[in-house]
């Protein structure tokens, strides 16, 4: 696994890729912190919280090379025809990708470093968002990389989990839409209106559940959940899991 | 030592791979030769773990590849068609990782990778990124590739495709060197190649296998007889019917005939032709033709692929 790591985040820094997302995350949290600073008021918390609309432009950037980059090349046989295993494979990506993001949040803690020689507060609020946005970033970097294994076009990856991470922000808008349209589809059909909207909450509800940011929206007041946080990783590990079964499908396909 | 028994890859219902079996010996160069799209890569691939096949088992070594992958792997050094390169690493970076990758110990690595930059010869070329290099060279990137970890077995699927000559010749040289200490397969639809460095061939035509066997035994078992380009001057067409009357010779077909010199192709049956070509010697001097020329017209590989290839056999 260290081997796959090693590559794989070095090789951020032979190309563009890394430095672009580097510049990009310290220009945009530069530029947050900067507005408060002007103020007076610096809430770490509510930067780090404008941060999480980042993902949807870093994460495919960089996962939308790691496994669509290997197939196009061919290197992909390295992993298939030497003895490491598929799953060191794939959690070496995640973890390269990772340790990316990690690198780019050092700028986070250089700002608190500034608060606190300002002599302002890390509230515990901010510790719970900054909980959350690493939380985050592991689970959309495995979604990033499930697309990247779909697809041997790093551009159709980028836009598969841009669409992917895009609809999730949007989730609580969309459950909305999806549940009033439930609604008016069972009135339609005949039943009383009173059950047709109950109906239509509940689907509102069913899907709104997978809304991460509404889960977690109580750490930035320092009400920290273990249920939300076990939410977001059992996703990761969900895609993580995806992802080697597709590459462990190649192996065995038929078709 | 790999053993392929009855192995069988269906891709829906076309079979790419149908019912193959052969082995390798220990430190043997067994030529892989076959028309494109004959099955070689595919069988490659399953030896070497990258596909599974639908049926049939590979051994290597005594280690089932799909039950006991890692121990079958390390015995394994592949390189495929295209070598697997990243352009963004310097070759000894990619080397590193490679050791890494096949979690070779640290105490070996460095004697290792002496030995390997030394023996594929590319020690100008440590610190140069691979996608500066030429063809030649990342072919040879390929085959150190291949050739870290110490596996008793390599695979090379066509490695001096796209090679100029001089290239290919150096490949042949390095290959040749490395079957002193490895069994290798070596696939190719370059036929003097195979015929100058296997000892053995197997011959595959669509997803079948068509031959197996030394290149000498194979030729002479597919042509069933020895012929001779006899050239002389005399009468060619009394030659010729003088001739079928020698003991052990079939048959004599006439080829050129001008004022000074005639040919005939002559077919012997016998299995020593040294006694018949003394026969036709001594039949020639007393009619007072001279021979100017005897030469063995036996079959090249080109033809022995050909024949097997398109179904025709001589007989």
């Amino acid at each position: 696994m260290y081997a796959i790591f090693k590559r794989e985040f070095l090789s951020y820094f032979r190309a563009p890729v890394g430095y672009v997302a580097i510049a990009i995350f310290t220009f945009i949290s530069g530029f947050i912190f900067y507005s408060q600073f002007l103020t007076g008021i610096v809430n770490i918390s509510s930067e780090v919280i404008s941060l999480r609309s980042l993902f949807v432009v870093i994460v495919p950037i960089i996962t939308m090379g790691l496994l669509a980059d290997d197939k196009k090349r061919g290197t992909d046989i390295l992993y298939y025809t030497t003895p490491i295993s598929l799953f060191n494979v794939v959690c070496g990506k995640v973890f390269a990708s990772f340790a990316l993001f990690m690198i780019m949040f050092v700028n986070v803690i250089i700002h608190m470093i500034v608060v606190l020689c300002c002599g302002g507060v890390i509230g515990v609020g901010a510790v719970g968002s900054i909980i959350v946005f690493i939380f985050m970033a592991f689970m959309f970097i495995t979604i990033g990389m499930f697309a990247s294994a779909i697809t041997d076009s790093q551009i159709v990856s980028a836009i598969v989990s841009f669409v992917i991470i895009f609809v999730t922000q949007l989730i609580s808008m969309i459950s909305d839409y999806i549940g009033t349209a439930m609604c008016s589809l069972i009135t339609m059909i005949g039943i009383d209106s009173e059950k047709a909207s109950s109906f239509g909450n509940s689907v509102k509800n069913a899907v709104a559940w997978f809304d991460p940011f509404a889960k977690t929206q109580n750490f930035r007041i320092g009400i920290f959940s273990v249920s939300a946080l076990f939410f977001l990783v059992s996703i990761g590990v969900l895609f993580l899991y995806l992802t080697y079964r597709v590459l462990e499908k190649k192996r065995w396909s038929q078709a | 030592m790999i053993e392929i028994n009855n192995l069988v890859k269906r891709y829906g219902d076309k079979t790419a791979v149908n019912d193959i079996s052969f082995s390798v010996k220990n430190d043997e160069v067994l030529g892989f030769l076959g028309p494109n799209g004959a099955g070689k890569t595919t069988t490659m691939n399953i030896i070497t773990g990258y596909i599974s096949s639908t049926s049939g088992t590979v051994k290597v070594n005594g280690h089932d590849i799909l039950e006991e992958p890692e121990l079958a792997k390390k015995e394994i050094g592949y390189l495929p068609e295209n070598p697997p390169l990243y352009n963004d690493m310097t070759v000894r970076e990619y080397l590193d990782f490679m050791f890494d990758l096949k979690a070779v110990p640290k105490a070996k690595r460095k004697g290792q990778l002496e030995r390997i930059i030394t023996l594929v010869k590319i020690s100008d070329v440590t610190d140069r990124l691979i996608g500066n290099l030429s063809k030649g060279y990342k072919q040879r990137v390929g085959i150190a590739q291949a050739m870290v970890g110490d596996p008793s077995i390599l695979i090379l699927d066509e490695p001096t495709v796209g090679l100029d000559p001089n290239q290919i010749i150096e490949i042949r040289k390095l290959i040749k060197s490395l079957s002193k200490s490895h069994s290798i397969v070596i696939s190719s639809h370059i036929l003097p190649e195979i015929q100058e460095i296997a000892d053995r061939v197997v011959i595959i035509n669509k997803g079948k296998i068509a031959a197996v066997d030394t290149l000498t035994d194979l030729s002479r078992r597919l042509s069933g007889q020895s012929k001779i380009l006899m050239t002389f001057s005399g009468p060619l067409k009394e030659c010729s019917s003088k001739i079928r009357t020698v003991p052990g010779v079939s048959s004599s077909v006439p080829r050129v005939a001008d004022n000074k010199i005639s040919q005939l192709e002559i077919g012997i049956s016998a299995d020593n032709t040294t006694e018949v070509r003394a026969a036709i010697f001594f039949m020639m001097a007393k009619e007072g033709w001279p021979i100017l020329e005897f030469r063995s017209l036996d079959p090249s590989l080109e033809e022995v692929f050909l024949n097997i290839t398109t179904g025709k056999r001589r007989a």
